[in-house]
């Protein structure tokens, strides 16, 4: 049992680790857009299949795909955030109509991966060596703990990057309050696209360390990662990057221990349960302090 | 008589004759479908659609909610018909009134959601619709049949369920057009538009907000039981796709929310786009319906009605 909660612990965190990442990514882009993506898993899982292609026509191995695919999606999202943006803000209500735009978003890609792909699960066929290390009394797959470590190294480097450089503090000057920030003179356009830039970036980057943690992925795993992100989201308050890392790894955490303690089924239920708790008991997040509505 | 009086009768007759001529219009074509052997399956989900995404506007465009979880009160009606009947015995026709019970008890369940507003509240409906489906596929197989789901027998009949889904459509539309003239409808307009100033109007909000959620409910669950009936199986993969809420809020969006004619027009152009698509390039049916989705928020974000009231705005007064 011990072995098992251990077990668990170990894989919380490096699941956590992903699932961090993932909320991240979204909560800036909600942050300073103030738009809902509902695309967001797909982005994640189309980084997991960029990372394939690599490996199985190239082959490049996914420790090279990381940078590779972090350039290749931020000049996507670059062009992605022209090509959408600037006519949604034009709506009615464009923070709820980008919910359902990126909803469409989310059918197209989930469409073109299966066009790709086919609806078979696919798997990146690549293993370290040695295939697993010990942990104290037990053992981890070698790609898990290298997953973790990049998870690591990212958090560290986007933490420094918003609180240490100046792009990084327009970043949260801008989700602290968009109208003052232009006063000072930032282009909020301008910023707006390089936060799209970078989440999916970070989206992409996250795909690959996707494709190393998990079993395998297919072209409509998108919607799974989407809920998570929405779930770590809300738990570390909307547009919060540091509640969302904390956030993470809790519900990552949270949800293997669920597995441990709970039949499968249960398990599964356990992150829609925080979703909605969170949103009734205490919708400013973990360390959010005053409610937005 | 003052003018102005005299200026909205005139308009209340134009708006009665534009009913009675779209309405009767409707109920003649879909009641000549299978005499004239017009194509049965197809007119069939038509009308689910434009049921569905009629009923979809109460919640949205009457309400302001986007419950995004929508197929939950479909997948729900689905099993409860499919249930009673393969389990219990009961007749369609006495099952199906129960589907239409289960979505409004599944509304009264989820009515402390109706607090939440914008995002939130689309977040949580879709996680509750993900509970809903978890619910279900881990019932035991002895009453929802597992993963291969409840095949109902012999009792499919597609011209009765034809005419079951055209009544269902009926008084949907019905009541939908009642509701936009009535008292009720009027309230939940005024809510939508600020709460705040509804309350000191003396709406009650809260009750108000409910009976819309409710109205909003019935309908696809009853949609889920008869679509139940004609197909002939349920299974939870089918019943709680996500493409069935998908589908929904895109062709009530594409027709124009907060309109009677709005959702109508908007089904009846995107499920022929869709057929005729479908039967071209049957691979690109799931990417076309993504990038319209898109372009739709982009271009015509109030819809093809909406649009129109728009430029017109002197319409507004005929068009139901």
């Amino acid at each position: 049992m011990e072995l098992l909660i251990l077990n668990g612990i170990v894989n919380g965190l490096i699941v956590g680790g992903v699932y961090a990442l993932v909320g991240v990514s979204l909560t800036l882009l909600y942050g300073v857009l103030r738009v809902v993506n509902f695309a967001h898993g797909e982005f994640v899982i189309a980084g997991s299949f960029f990372a394939y292609v690599l490996f199985t026509s190239l082959n490049v191995p996914p420790l090279l795909a990381l940078p590779v695919a972090a350039v290749a999606f931020f000049a996507a999202g670059w062009g992605l955030y022209y090509v959408l943006i600037p006519r949604l803000s034009r709506s009615d209500d464009p923070e709820l109509m980008s919910f359902l735009m990126f909803y469409g978003v989310s059918i197209t890609a989930a469409a073109l991966m299966l066009l790709l792909f086919e609806a078979d699960s696919r798997s990146i066929d690549y293993s370290f060596t040695p295939i697993s290390v010990q942990v104290g009394p037990i053992y981890v797959s070698t790609a898990r703990l290298v997953a973790l470590t990049i998870t690591v190294a990212i958090s560290a480097a986007l933490a420094l990057f918003l609180f240490r450089t100046l792009p990084g503090k327009a970043l949260r000057a801008a989700i602290m309050n968009p109208e003052a920030i232009q006063i000072v003179g930032v282009d909020i356009v301008r910023l707006s696209a390089f936060a799209f830039a970078l989440a999916t970036a970070l989206a992409g980057v996250t795909g690959v360390l996707v494709a190393l943690v998990f079993p395998a992925f297919n072209a409509f795993s998108g919607t799974e990662y989407t809920i998570i992100a929405f779930i770590v989201v809300v738990l570390g308050g909307l547009g919060n990057p540091v509640g969302a890392l904390l956030a993470g790894v809790i519900f990552g955490l949270a949800e293997q221990m669920a597995t441990v303690f709970l039949p499968q089924a249960m398990a599964q239920i356990v992150g829609f349960a925080i979703l909605v708790g969170t949103i009734f008991l205490r919708p400013s997040g973990l360390l959010g302090t005053s409610a937005r509505k | 008589m003052t003018a102005s009086s005299r200026a909205q009768d005139s308009a209340d007759r134009i708006y009665f004759t534009l009913v009675a001529l779209i309405g009767g219009a409707l109920m003649i074509y879909f009641a000549s479908v299978p005499v004239l052997g017009l194509n049965v399956a197809f007119h069939f989900y038509l009308m689910l659609w434009i049921t569905m995404a009629s009923a979809f506007n109460v919640s949205s465009g009457f309400s302001g909610y986007l419950p995004f979880g929508y197929v939950a009160f479909y997948g729900i009606g689905a099993f409860t018909t499919a249930i009673l009947v393969k389990k219990a015995a009961f007749p369609v026709f006495l099952a199906l009134p129960f589907s239409g019970v289960a979505g409004l008890v599944l509304a009264l369940l989820f009515a402390p959601t109706l607090r939440l507003s914008g995002i939130y509240f689309g977040i949580v409906s879709l996680a509750l619709a993900g509970i809903c489906r978890l619910v279900i596929t881990n019932m035991p197989e002895e009453i929802t049949g597992g993963s291969f789901g409840l095949q109902l027998g012999s009792r499919a009949h597609p011209v009765q369920s034809f005419y079951v889904m055209m009544a269902v459509m009926v008084v949907a539309l019905g009541t939908i057009l009642w509701l936009s003239r009535s008292r009720l409808g009027k309230a939940l307009r005024a809510t939508r538009d600020d709460a705040d100033a509804a309350e000191m109007m003396g709406v009650n909000v809260p009750r108000v907000r409910l009976y819309g959620w409710m109205l909003a409910a019935f309908f696809p669950a009853v949609c889920g039981g008869v679509e139940a009936w004609y197909t002939n199986v349920v299974d939870t993969e089918t019943a709680f796709n996500t493409l069935i809420t998908a589908k929904t809020v895109i062709y009530a969006v594409a027709g124009g929310l907060g309109t009677v004619t709005g959702p109508i027009l908007g089904a009846v152009a995107m499920v022929w786009l869709d057929e005729l698509i479908w039967r071209q390039f049957p691979l690109l049916n799931l990417l076309i319906l993504g990038v319209a989705t898109v372009a739709l928020v982009l271009f015509l974000p109030r819809g093809i009605v909406g649009s129109i009231l728009r430029r017109k705005p002197q319409w507004r007064r005929f068009v139901p």
